[in-house]
């Protein structure tokens, strides 16, 4: 009943089909990015209370559902690697990790950045910001990890076990502003079929994020070329694809 | 023309409202992670494959 999944996640699909993938993601994340920002930035109107600084949404907003998306990517990734024993899940675990690291790091500074002439001060120990740290330092921890075993196996296997414990944290990002009070506001977008947003401001932010999806899905499956090469070296699929 | 009937470049556009000092950071660090992004994952693919191309030469020297 299975043997279609193992047969998708064995090595060699994996591998032609991110390098089949990447370059499409990448494309159409320019698009959606490209739009967004020229919609954002320049087409849609100021805010009536903050102003042109508003627009930091733009990039904020996307890097800060990208954060949780690659955490909750890799946390199931590593999940169906325990459970299943399906090694490509470590893999696309480890391909994930930096990628999302990067993105919390910038929804961070961006954050900080909006928050300087909002709420007066550029951190401050709210559960929202809080909870996004400790996301990052989570992500830190399993990368950190899987590099600390002498064997891989064990490293990959200790990641992913942390990656899914750490897995708590994402619904409690999400929620924090609901949960306790909060200088970060609510949500805009995803109320169910009433985002406070008019159409002018919504359009471009769902274009950008649209496109940082994409262009997460492009790195995702370029460094996962680079994880199966790592992983597979000795197969003899490998020497065929790097000898043509 | 942008917001407000304003030409698209222009001071105020560039100024954002007096908000330019957070505004252009934040768009400049995420043009920096998502180069960074693209740079390292293509740096990552293209030290895996020359890896496994050296073992495939040492293992033909072994060979012969």
């Amino acid at each position: 009943m299975w043997t279609w999944f193992y047969k998708l996640a064995s090595p060699p699909h994996v591998y032609t089909a991110a390098a089949a993938l990447a370059p499409w993601f990448l494309g159409l994340a320019a698009i959606g990015i490209g739009y967004g920002l020229v919609a954002g930035l320049v087409f849609a109107p100021p805010d009536y209370q903050q102003g042109d600084a508003f627009r930091i949404i733009y990039v904020h907003a996307p890097s800060a559902w990208m954060s949780l998306f690659a955490y909750t990517t890799m946390a199931v990734a590593g999940a169906i690697a325990l459970i299943w024993r399906i090694k490509m899940g470590h893999a696309v675990a480890a391909a994930s990790a930096p990628i999302g690291a990067s993105f919390t790091l910038l929804a961070l500074v961006t954050g900080s950045l909006w928050g300087r002439p909002m709420w007066g001060t550029y951190w401050a120990w709210d559960p929202r910001l809080t909870s996004e740290l400790i996301l990052l330092f989570l992500y830190a921890g399993v990368m950190s990890l899987r590099s600390a075993f002498e064997d891989p196996a064990r490293g990959d296997r200790a990641a992913a076990l942390l990656g899914v414990v750490g897995l708590v944290n994402v619904p409690i990002i999400h929620y924090s502003v609901l949960w306790w009070n909060s200088l970060h506001q609510g949500a805009t977008v995803a109320k169910l079929g009433r985002p406070s947003m008019p159409g002018s401001m919504l359009w471009p932010l769902l274009s950008m994020l649209l496109g940082f999806m994409l262009f997460y899905g492009a790195v995702l499956c370029t460094r996962l070329q680079g994880e199966v090469l790592n992983r597979e070296r000795q197969a003899k699929w490998v020497r065929e694809a790097i000898q043509s | 023309m942008g917001a407000g009937g304003d030409p698209i470049v222009s001071n105020g556009f560039w100024s954002m409202g007096g908000y330019a000092r957070y505004v252009w950071p934040c768009f400049a660090f995420a043009c920096l992670v998502l180069a960074w992004n693209l740079w390292s994952a293509r740096r990552y693919r293209a030290a895996a494959r020359l890896r496994a191309a050296r073992m495939l030469v040492m293992e033909a020297g072994v060979d012969s």
